[in-house]
């Protein structure tokens, strides 16, 4: 116990030394920043016993509905989890993938659902982004096979022991043979009508390659100037942008001063800058849409394993004063002021109750500055903090 | 022609009448039912979102293995720290990953406001600190008990409320089957008699029986398996629904507990099945719950209403995500609540339940949904059937 306690008080030195509040409550938010609180109960259940896989995007469209894409049965554990999706069913009540695209409004009701194989297009062994265009189209990027989370060493701490009976493990019957990696971006009507696919699944390219992507992590639209910026989160790790009607390539780069480690999101503010979420590098960069650096900054420096930049959303005022950043590793929505990209204040912490997050990786905001966040992994959730 | 019509009516009522009367309590249950509409009198719950408040300390919890409610109405609960995924304990690193989490201790307790007001457990000098927590109980003195469920799991541990180690019960790695007279086999849940201060204990994970032993001095005082027969360690295979019930529990035996009427209810988890006895073991009767679900099975835990004759039983079911609402003396089911998901007021994989003074209700859950939940008790009221995710009204 003795050690243990060492142990606990030199985890808080280092971390109080790297400049962490590890004991930030939920609701402490400093600084002259807006303040959000969660709605604790939204979205509604979902109907037909449905349960979300880990989620990978989320987006917010100009009708403030909020739309998500997740992993579905993929991500769920059959054996204790999705008993309605087994052969034959494992339980007679609860419970299935819900389908990987769920639109709802902002009461947090489904009103829409779709997605999954279908004619003329490669649904993703693992989605990423989503993103909902002016014109109300749905893009949604192809990320797979998904990141595994960070092997754990044996643990050295309490309660001791692992393989125990009943454990959580992901029984999948029969292996399929591998698909082709994910190397791809589709589109579609908000609907579910197949648009669009630009790149082919297993078609991966080199960074320096014109158009094949490498499991791309998400996507912007550029609807005045019809070009889709996807963020190439694979090998290649890079900015490549695309015609939105003919998928046809157009420009791409790469990090400025030292390569981008993990390109997980990119966003394009209202003053026509790209902003691009380097994910284990801690740090965002801001480029013109021809690709020339603007600026970079850290967030949260001190972060290792995943990193702390995962996905990023900007506040709904003309000049878009707030820069919002999710990160999963931290479990924490840092608020940044945009133009000098410094944090004014951050929210959440780790847990499965509401207001806290178990690897929140995706962000949007509304109309009215409320912002929705997406847990993936084992958090499996959609949560909606009101502005206040 | 009326008056003959309505006589015809009048006897066709009274006739229907004397045949309910002799009826089972079910039937009567079910027309009573239809009556209102698909409504039942069932206790009515309602979850509190806010409950708990966020845990100190950055801590986070594993599978959350076990629940139980003291004198105070305080709550205890027992996870596993070491199943913390370790990409959500970046803050338990050397150096540290992250600013998120550190596993919590083990043993956490939760006053009425939702504040972790204790927490301690760990190996420790002087007692065998199971390799997997499993079930917490905190009896009518106040002494907090531990069970654990995999590999050589075979004791069971008291402590102090403030975690002082007290006494430990059969010896880890030591378990002889179901006929041992003094280990365990990966004991599950523990349940103390106060009238004659007498643990029940769930044996459990390795085990295929109930052990009833001395609370003071662990003393075993009488076992047995299914339908009260004598333990049998025979392999029966996967549980088959369409097959005839095996004449033993199939391991986990998930929960045994004595109601005020002296009758011990024990989940028969993978069978799907509650059965009742006599505290001396005599069988007296089981219900069959969810008959079709696989796996882990239906029947989880057991928790009984507050009021004095203990008249509903609330059954978890951690595979279809479900707290069932039964009426005790008949073990008639009344009506549920729940659904799978990881907002409030769903489940994933519910695994342990207990009820406070008032009659709320309390669960957690295992697996990745590692939380522990409050359902504010509402009153006795007309309810559905099923009543899916009981959010505030």
């Amino acid at each position: 116990m003795r050690v243990r306690s060492s142990v606990f008080a030199l985890v808080l030195i280092v971390a109080a030394a790297a400049g962490w509040q590890i004991a930030q409550p939920l609701s402490a938010q400093t600084g002259a920043a807006p303040k959000f609180e969660v709605d604790r109960l939204w979205p509604k259940p979902l109907p037909n016993h449905w349960i979300l896989g880990s989620v990978t995007g989320l987006a917010v469209d100009a009708q403030d509905h909020i739309w998500i894409v997740h992993r579905g049965l993929d991500s769920l554990t059959q054996r204790t989890e999705a008993g309605l999706a087994t052969t034959p069913p494992g339980s007679e009540d609860c419970c299935g993938p819900a389908p990987p695209v769920l639109e709802f409004d902002a009461a947090g009701t489904l009103v829409g659902h779709w997605g999954g194989p279908g004619q003329g297009y490669e649904w993703p062994i693992s989605p990423g982004g989503i993103e909902v265009d002016a014109k109300g189209n749905v893009w949604i990027t192809a990320a797979g096979p998904p990141d595994v989370p960070v092997a754990a060493p044996p643990a050295a701490g309490a309660g001791g022991g692992t393989g125990r009976a009943g454990g959580g493990n992901r029984a999948g019957g029969a292996a399929a043979p591998p698909r082709p990696a994910d190397a791809h971006v589709l589109k579609f009507t908000r609907t579910g009508q197949f648009v669009l696919q630009i790149g082919k699944a297993g078609q991966t390219g080199t960074k320096d390659s014109e158009a094949s992507l490498d499991r791309p992590a998400d996507v912007a639209v550029d609807s005045a100037a019809n070009e889709v910026y996807v963020a190439d989160g694979g090998a290649s790790q890079r900015i490549v942008v695309f015609d939105a009607m003919t998928g046809l390539p157009k420009r791409h780069w790469g990090g400025q001063g030292t390569s981008f480690t993990r390109v997980s999101c990119v966003a394009l503010s209202k003053d026509g800058l790209v902003y691009v979420c380097d994910r284990n590098n801690n740090r965002i960069q801001v480029f013109k849409k021809d690709g020339t650096f603007v600026k970079e900054a850290f967030v949260s420096k001190a972060t290792l394993l995943a990193g702390s930049v995962w996905d990023i959303a900007f506040s709904p005022d003309a000049q878009q004063r707030n820069l919002f950043v999710a990160d999963g590793q931290d479990n924490k929505i840092f608020v940044l002021d945009r133009a000098a990209l410094t944090e004014v204040s951050n929210f959440g912490g780790g847990g499965g109750w509401p207001g806290s997050f178990r690897l929140v990786g995706s962000i949007g905001v509304d109309s009215k500055g409320n912002i929705y966040t997406g847990e993936t992994f084992e958090g499996k959730r959609v949560q909606k903090f009101v502005k206040k | 022609m009326t008056n003959r019509r309505n006589l015809l009516i009048a006897a066709t009522f009274t006739a229907v009448l004397l045949v309910l009367g002799v009826l089972e309590r079910t039937f009567e249950r079910e027309a009573e039912a239809q009556a209102q509409n698909g409504l039942v009198d069932a206790p009515r719950f309602e979850v509190d979102p806010a409950f708990p408040k966020p845990l100190p300390n950055n801590w986070q919890l594993g599978e959350t293995i076990g629940v139980d409610v003291d004198a105070q109405d305080r709550v205890w609960i027992v996870h596993r720290s070491d199943q913390v995924v370790y990409g959500e304990t970046g803050a338990d690193q050397n150096p540290p990953a992250a600013s998120c989490c550190r596993r919590a201790p083990p043993v956490l307790a939760f006053d009425q406001q939702g504040n972790v007001i204790k927490h301690w457990g760990g190996p420790g000098a002087g007692y065998e600190w199971p390799q997997s927590n499993h079930g917490i109980a905190v009896d009518y003195k106040g002494v907090v008990w531990i069970g654990g469920n995999v590999g050589p799991d075979s004791q069971l541990l008291k402590f102090t409320q403030d975690g002082t180690f007290i006494t430990q019960f059969g010896k880890s790695g030591q378990n002889k089957g179901s006929n041992d007279p003094e280990n365990f086999g990966r004991p599950a849940k523990i349940y103390v008699d106060p009238k004659n201060n007498e643990a029940y204990i769930a044996d459990g994970y390795g085990n295929k029986r109930v052990v009833v032993i001395d609370a003071d001095t662990g003393k075993f005082k009488r076992y047995w398996g299914g339908y009260g027969n004598k333990p049998d360690d025979t392999n029966f295979g996967t549980y088959n629904p369409d097959a005839a019930p095996i004449q033993q529990f199939r391991t986990p035996v998930h929960c045994a507990m004595i109601s005020v009427d002296r009758l011990v209810y024990v989940c028969d988890r993978p069978n799907d099945r509650v059965q009742v006895f006599k505290e001396d073991g005599t069988f007296v009767k089981e219900i069959f719950v969810k008959k079709k679900t696989l796996g882990d099975g239906s029947t989880w835990d057991i928790a009984f209403s507050k009021d004095p004759q203990q008249k509903y039983l609330y059954l978890a079911d951690g595979k279809n995500e479900k707290v069932y609402i039964l009426l005790r003396e008949t073990m008639e089911f009344l009506s549920s609540f729940g659904d799978g998901g990881r907002q409030p007021g769903q489940f994933f994989a519910v695994h342990s339940i207990a009820v406070d003074s008032k009659g709320n209700l309390y669960t957690t859950e295992t697996y990745q949904g590692r939380r522990l939940q409050k359902f504010v008790f509402k009153g006795v009221q007309k309810v559905p059937r099923d009543q899916g995710v009981v959010w505030p009204k």
